[in-house]
């Protein structure tokens, strides 16, 4: 059936808070029939299509601490929930320590979208085919989510419930991503397969992050995270666990890439189909796996050099 | 005929002249049909549309939807009895009886927003008596589906359209040629393929919009985004039971086209609501959504070759079958089965030929012209068995087509002669281009390479006696107004029209101007921007025009000097006379003409020069085997050819380079013409490899951008070369022919016979899709 879209926005009244607890006491009051917004690249659309229609938008991007991105080179990196992606890409400190954030956020839709979309927005709209979610993930990011009971701390691998569902309630809000200090050593890659260049959803999306550590067997950790080929982002594990166990070889990454490739469930849909995906798990899996094995040892080499 | 040689030659034809539309476009001064402004009088429509793909309508109920506060109309088909259709009338404006496609309009609003006309659609209660669709035109086609448009055999239509009543056949085109069946014997090898081309989207950047309002003594006003102003006056007209006097449209700037602004689709839906709220102009401005499922599509076709040959590769016999996913409504449709017949040989001599190609209305969307009209779908076939038969009997597939395309004097599927083409010259410069049988190595150990080429030919589609019309005026300072009814869709049509009068008339290409925006109460007639006709037969009334003005100029002058005409001249805006070396600039004489000696009075005045084309040699086809004396006025052709690599791991087609190649007669701009070649390509391309309207149950399942792909500029090759071929066409303007649409006809199969060059796979059709391509690799054996 086809859907008889809006022709524009349909009416709704804007609601700009000027504090966290305003903004959670309105969320908290009106909870049937308020969202709160961020860059709104989701939300317009969704509400333009008739799925959602509600009756105030609270936009939280004047809240405070929400614009800002900051870095201690102790812990990590606090991206605030209104930073748009194209500054989360500009950010030096991203560049140094995150740069497979910065090339997920790249990945997404066009330069004028990603002035307005958000890594938080991204992460609360739950899509399976969120194209930052792997990176976050990756990065063992963690939410800070506020309410009127103050702020909690959630970790991003509880926080997809399914396609669009979160653990968040009514009345919170997202308001930062914290990502710890990368290992020493990280190297990441996230590859992308749309239908076409530019601005397609991912059909697949594999995000591969390796470090050093001389603690696992063969000497390093792999991180393995699928995009849209499961109802929410997909840790492989066992792919993980596959390199951390035995020595990282083509054999071993092609071992680790069959296991990703079990592991999912993607489905046929408009996009792909769930044979299609199944196979370009293992494929890409085994190419991002790859890439990541050879930065890692390249790194290696520039180390020793350099010292 | 037509040659409007200068005696001086610093004539602005044949170069590459600015845009003239540039400078408004891109600083966004230029005015398109949405920037209108209405005031505050303005009323916004919003349509109530069919759910089902076939259904008959038991009742309609707005009653809810005229008691919404701010609602000024609702119009239903009871208010509308007239039919409309270009070639078949065969369309109500809004369903009386029965809807035949997801999106049919059975009511329209009129309310003072958009969002109330929207709420206001959604209070129209429609009952229903839900009908089994047709979803395959094969199964249309047959004796057991049901029928769409009893009342077909009853509908007004075209004298060259060939509807079976009783059945959903809506055109039957043929042709028999030769004896196809003795020729089999003699065939050395012979090829028998199905591909299916899916329906596909124009997907302009500015959806259809219209606004329409209707005075109180009924005359109607028009503003819209259209390709086909004049058609819609007529069509309109008569559909509302008006005189076309009465009709007026007035159309801006177009945002793209491709066809889907031909002819009528929304704009009458804007006129009908209008005419219940006189007095206040409405305006219908379509969704993106709209855009994909209820504006034309292009259509699908279900095409079955068998073509033999024999051992030296010389082409004996073709046997093709074409079944059009006409769609809901085939008024425009019915045509391209036509075209499509008429060119089903493709581009070469073929001296036995059966073809039956058949339009079938489904409950699809409404099939209509896109770029092309049926010959990308055709071609997409058609030139993979060129190859395949080339294949088979083990010689080099362009070395085949050189032998068997056609040449000056060829003998034509419909049994006329070709006209002087240069489709050997094209086919040497694509290869040569391409690096024809040189194959590089990869650029990577998982990926593979390859090189495709193909051939087209294409005839603009259009009834026998399409017309154009042009007016050249010129002011004090001696400055050019050309009208035109022509409409600039982006292909630069405006700038050629300016070059070809300044030509003409002998003015620098800067003082002239396109009277603009097309108003049919002004411009002169055109009969639609459409089958890339307008260089050669609206430059014909432009030619005829300008010289009609320049004899006005030169016997005023030539009187005054007492010089014979024949030794004046107007060169650069200014007569001289080669005899007496006097001279005269052009200013003041255009509008006050010339005193004589001693206060005697004037002579001349202001000049308008006046001038038409209209074909008056094409004939009609013999319905039972297509054969006549001159199907068409005359056929553009040229070849592509391609170089892609296919990533064995995703199935992903990288195109590395695009090569074009096409005889245009002469290029009037040479860079407007090469753009039209890479435009073409890069559209073409997109067809080939993403774009697909996904139907289920009659239901577009992709109307947006966000699952109908289409190729951006960083898909496009970085290397994609264009090559202009000359042989003039007799009756074109300094012989010029059409380039619009031929550009993304072999584009298709250059990509399919490069994907097999490469790894080896055929598929049964676009588009060819990274998954399609790898499954197909997979399934084939070719990677595990």
């Amino acid at each position: 059936m086809i859907r008889n879209t809006h022709p524009t926005l349909p009416e709704f009244e804007y609601i700009r808070p000027q504090s966290v607890g305003e903004a959670c006491d309105f969320l908290t009051r009106h909870a049937a029939d308020a969202r709160p917004f961020l860059g709104g690249t989701d939300v317009f659309v969704r509400m333009r299509d008739g799925v959602l229609n509600p009756k105030y938008l609270v936009d939280v991007k004047a809240l405070p601490g929400m614009q800002e991105i900051r870095f201690d080179p102790q812990s990590g990196l606090t991206i605030g929930a209104a930073v748009n992606m194209n500054r989360v890409i500009a950010a030096a400190e991203t560049r140094e320590h995150y740069p497979l954030l910065a090339d997920a956020c790249r990945s997404v839709a066009s330069y004028q979208l990603r002035s307005r979309a958000t890594v938080v927005g991204n992460i609360c709209n739950a899509s399976p085919a969120g194209d930052t979610l792997g990176a976050c993930l990756a990065f063992n990011g963690v939410l800070h989510i506020q309410s009127s009971q103050g702020v909690r701390q959630e970790l991003l691998s509880n926080f997809f419930r399914g396609p669009g569902k979160t653990t968040l309630q009514t009345g919170e809000i997202a308001a930062a991503l914290f990502l710890p200090l990368p290992h020493a050593g990280s190297q990441g890659v996230y590859i992308k397969l749309g239908r076409n260049k530019l601005s397609d959803l991912s059909l697949v999306g594999v995000t591969a992050l390796g470090y050093p550590d001389p603690g696992a067997p063969s000497g390093y950790r792999f991180r393995l995270i699928l995009a849209s080929v499961a109802p929410t982002p997909l840790i492989a594990k066992q792919a993980e666990d596959c390199l951390a166990a035995q020595p990282v070889t083509p054999a071993s990454i092609q071992e680790a890439a069959r296991l990703a490739s079990e592991a999912c469930a993607p489905i046929d849909d408009v996009r792909g189909s769930a044979r299609y995906r199944k196979q370009m798990v293992k494929n890409l899996s085994a190419r991002a796996l790859t890439s990541v094995w050879e930065k890692l040892n390249r790194r290696g080499q520039n180390d020793i050099s350099s010292d | 005929m037509n040659e409007p040689h200068n005696k001086v030659s610093i004539s602005p034809v044949g170069e590459n002249k600015p845009r003239i539309d540039a400078r408004e476009k891109v600083t966004g001064a230029a005015i398109f049909a949405d920037d209108l402004q209405f005031g505050s009088a303005l009323l916004h429509a919003r349509i109530k549309r069919s759910p089902h793909p076939h259904a008959l309508i038991k009742k309609v109920d707005v009653s809810k939807a005229r008691a919404l506060p701010g609602v000024k109309a609702v119009v239903t088909g009871e208010d509308f009895p007239g039919y409309i259709g270009l070639y078949l009338q065969d369309r109500y404006i809004f369903c009386r009886d029965r809807v035949r496609y997801i999106g049919d309009p059975v009511a329209g609003v009129a309310a003072i927003s958009e969002e109330i006309a929207h709420q206001a659609v959604e209070l129209i209660e429609v009952e229903y008596e839900v009908l089994p669709p047709v979803l395959d035109p094969e199964f249309g086609a047959s004796a057991q589906a049901p029928l769409l448009h009893p009342d077909l055999a009853k509908y007004v239509v075209a004298n060259f359209i060939f509807p079976e009543g009783g059945t959903n056949i809506s055109n039957h085109f043929k042709i028999r040629k030769g004896n196809v069946e003795e020729a089999w014997g003699q065939c050395a090898a012979v090829i028998e393929r199905k591909y299916h081309v899916p329906h596909i989207q124009h997907v302009p950047i500015e959806p259809h919009v219209a606004t329409a309002r209707v005075d109180e003594t009924g005359e109607i006003t028009l503003w819209g985004s259209s390709q086909s102003p004049f058609a819609q006056r007529n069509l309109i007209a008569q559909s509302m039971g008006i005189s076309q006097s009465k009709m007026r449209v007035i159309a801006p700037f177009v945002g793209g086209g491709f066809g889907c602004k031909a002819g009528v689709s929304m704009e009458a839906l804007a006129v009908a609501i209008a005419s219940q709220v006189k007095g206040r102009p409405v305006k219908l401005l379509l969704t993106r959504e709209e855009e994909f499922y209820t504006a034309f599509v292009r259509q699908g076709l279900t095409a079955y070759f068998k073509i033999g040959c024999d051992e030296k590769g010389r082409l004996l016999a073709m046997e093709n079958k074409f079944y059009w996913d006409g769609g809901a409504y085939t008024e425009y449709g019915v045509n391209i089965t036509r075209a499509s017949g008429y060119s089903s040989s493709g581009p070469y001599e073929v001296p036995n030929i059966k073809t039956d190609s058949y339009c079938v209305y489904t409950n699809h969307p409404v099939g209509g012209p896109m770029r092309g009209f049926g010959m990308p779908e055709m071609h997409a076939g058609l030139e993979q068995c060129i190859d395949e038969l080339a294949h088979a009997i083990g010689m080099d597939a362009v070395e085949f087509r050189r032998r068997n395309c056609l040449k000056t004097g060829s003998v034509l599927v419909t049994g006329s002669q070709m006209h002087p083409t240069g489709l050997p010259q094209c086919i040497e410069k694509a290869a040569e281009a391409i690096g024809w049988g040189w194959k590089a190595a990869p650029s990577a150990p998982n990926k593979r390479r390859g090189k495709g080429l193909a051939l087209m030919w294409k005839a603009p589609a259009m009834p026998p006696n399409a017309g154009s019309s042009a007016w050249v005026e010129l002011a004090e300072d001696g400055s050019v107004s050309v009208g035109v009814g022509g409409q600039d869709i982006g292909q630069g049509v405006f700038t050629v029209a300016a070059q070809m009068a300044a030509a003409a008339l002998g003015v620098p290409y800067e003082s002239v101007r396109v009277a603009t925006p097309v108003d049919t109460r002004y411009s002169p007639y055109e009969w639609q921007t459409v089958a890339s006709r307008l260089t050669w037969s609206m430059g014909n009334a432009i030619v005829n025009a300008a010289r009609d003005a320049r004899q006005q100029i030169l016997k005023t002058v030539s009187e005054a000097w007492e010089e014979s005409p024949n030794d004046l001249d107007i060169v650069n805006g200014v007569v001289i006379s080669f005899k007496t070396e006097r001279e005269i600039p052009l200013k003041n004489l255009v509008i006050y003409g010339l005193p004589k000696p001693d206060g005697q009075g004037w002579r001349g005045g202001p000049v308008v020069g006046r001038g038409s084309f209209m074909p008056t040699y094409v004939t009609g086809l013999d319905a039972e085997t297509g054969q006549g004396e001159r199907a068409v006025v005359h056929y553009t052709t040229g070849a592509q050819a391609v170089e892609l690599e296919i990533d064995l791991e995703t199935g992903r087609i990288e195109i590395l380079k695009g090569v074009s190649a096409f005889d245009v007669g002469k290029a009037i701009n040479p860079e407007l013409v090469k753009a039209q070649m890479e435009g073409g390509f890069v559209q073409g391309m997109s067809s080939a490899l993403f774009e697909s309207l996904q139907l289920r149950n009659g239901a577009v399942q992709n109307p947006s951008f966000v699952d109908y792909r289409i190729a951006t500029a960083v898909d496009a090759p970085k290397d994609l070369q264009a090559y202009i071929i000359e042989v003039p066409q007799d009756d074109g303007p300094w012989g010029a022919r059409g380039i619009g649409e031929h550009s993304m006809v072999p584009t298709i199969p250059a990509i399919a016979n490069a994907i097999y060059d490469a790894v080896g796979v055929r598929l049964d059709g676009p588009p060819f899709t990274a998954e399609k391509v790898y499954l197909a690799m997979v399934d084939a054996g070719i990677i595990q």
